[in-house]
């Protein structure tokens, strides 16, 4: 993934974490900051950062940060 | 949209972040949609629309009275509001000017509580809002839905745009909201939904707290009772024919609500039987006209008889009484 710096200072700035402790493995709900509330601020910042619009079932598919690789293909962001 | 096909996934979102996502449903479908609220975009899942959609976005910043102003002000001009913020600010705070904009003057808004009944409870009764309903409930041409799960929400706010009176969207329960509706129904504002048959003793409830009614029904009926769950998502106009059907058929009703047992669901329920001749009795389960201390969502459930185990103990224990 040639964004992935990108995505992952997305995640790193939606959750507000600490960059020493991300690790690609995250899931959704394994930290309190990633809640449903969190999720649509993750998606809203995405969306802003990459220029692209999430569709509904991508937004409730995207369980993980793997999960949202895959995702972000549909939309052209490798 | 492919709700219908998503309840499970649509409920792990919660309460909130489903309004979120309904909002820009609507938004695509209503061009002269408005959304106000007082500081609360991103609590309200709202981060999205606001990106989206920033001349349809108002945040009237923290000045709840403005909020009802403004939204009945947009209203009066043609556009279709929701207006949305915390439970005991988008209702308590700017009381008067609901009275008088909305239901005095008729101006046509929704309102979406977020975070109502206890699921704040760490923060105290500051944010815990169990009087909402029984404040509004007193206000003509307003009629107060209280979605039991996100699939259900989302009915509620696609009937609640264009419903003739302002509605008040009352949302409980945090993120991870139990599942009520696992299949797809009928939705109409005023119209209770059956969601358990059984015929020992009914209990109706509202809000996500109905989760737990139905694990309640699930473990009496090991017991050999038959009890039936009645989902009366609309507190007004309450479904008086359901009411009365209920009444006619059964002897024990339960009304379970996270919201002061004085002037919530049970009082509704209560008054609509008061108008009849019936051998049927009410018990009201919910907050018993008391503050406790603050405290999680769970602890406060429990302490107010809205636990599984003592919603059993109460039919139990009224069934007993009926007996006798």
């Amino acid at each position: 993934m040639k964004n992935k710096k990108k995505y992952i200072e997305i995640f790193i700035k939606s959750f507000s974490m600490d960059e020493k402790k991300f690790n690609e493995k995250i899931k959704y709900n394994d930290i309190p900051e990633w809640d449903s509330i969190g999720h649509m601020t993750l998606m809203s910042d995405l969306e802003e950062g990459f220029n692209i619009s999430i569709d509904t079932d991508d937004i409730i598919d995207f369980s993980s940060f793997k999960k949202g690789i895959q995702i972000l293909k549909k939309y052209k962001v490798n | 949209m492919k709700i219908e096909n998503n309840i499970k996934l649509w409920s792990s979102l919660g309460m909130r972040a489903t309004f979120g996502m309904i909002a820009i449903e609507l938004a695509k479908k209503y061009p002269d949609l408005m959304i106000t609220t007082s500081d609360v975009s991103t609590s309200a899942g709202l981060d999205r629309y606001k990106n989206k959609y920033p001349d349809k976005f108002i945040d009237v910043g923290i000045a709840e009275q403005n909020l009802i102003g403004v939204s009945a002000g947009l209203s009066s001009e043609g556009f279709k509001v929701i207006s949305t913020t915390f439970a005991p600010f988008q209702t308590l705070r700017c009381c008067e000017q609901i009275k008088v904009n909305l239901g005095y003057m008729k101006n046509k808004i929704c309102m979406v509580g977020l975070a109502s009944g206890l699921v704040l409870g760490n923060l105290g009764f500051t944010h815990c809002c169990i009087e909402d309903v029984g404040t509004l409930r007193s206000i003509p041409n307003i009629a107060i839905v209280t979605p039991s799960d996100p699939f259900e929400l989302f009915k509620v706010l696609n009937e609640a745009i264009v419903y003739k009176n302002s509605v008040y969207i009352r949302l409980t329960a945090g993120s991870n909201t139990k599942i009520i509706n696992n299949k797809d129904y009928k939705f109409k504002i005023g119209k209770a939904v059956e969601i358990l048959p059984g015929e020992d003793v009914v209990i109706i409830g509202c809000g996500n707290i109905l989760g737990n009614c139905l694990e309640a029904a699930t473990a009496l009926k090991k017991k050999k009772i038959q009890c039936a769950v009645v989902n009366m998502h609309t507190i007004k106009p309450i479904d008086k024919e359901k009411v009365k059907e209920i009444a006619k058929k059964n002897k024990l009703i339960v009304t379970v609500e996270e919201h002061n047992v004085l002037g919530g669901l049970g009082t509704a329920v209560a008054e609509v039987l008061s108008g009849e001749i019936n051998n049927c009795k009410l018990v009201r389960v919910g907050i018993n006209d008391f503050y406790s201390s603050g405290g999680s969502y769970e602890y406060l459930k429990n302490i107010y008889g809205l636990s599984v185990e003592k919603i059993i103990q109460t039919v139990l224990s009224n069934l007993k009484k009926n007996e006798k």
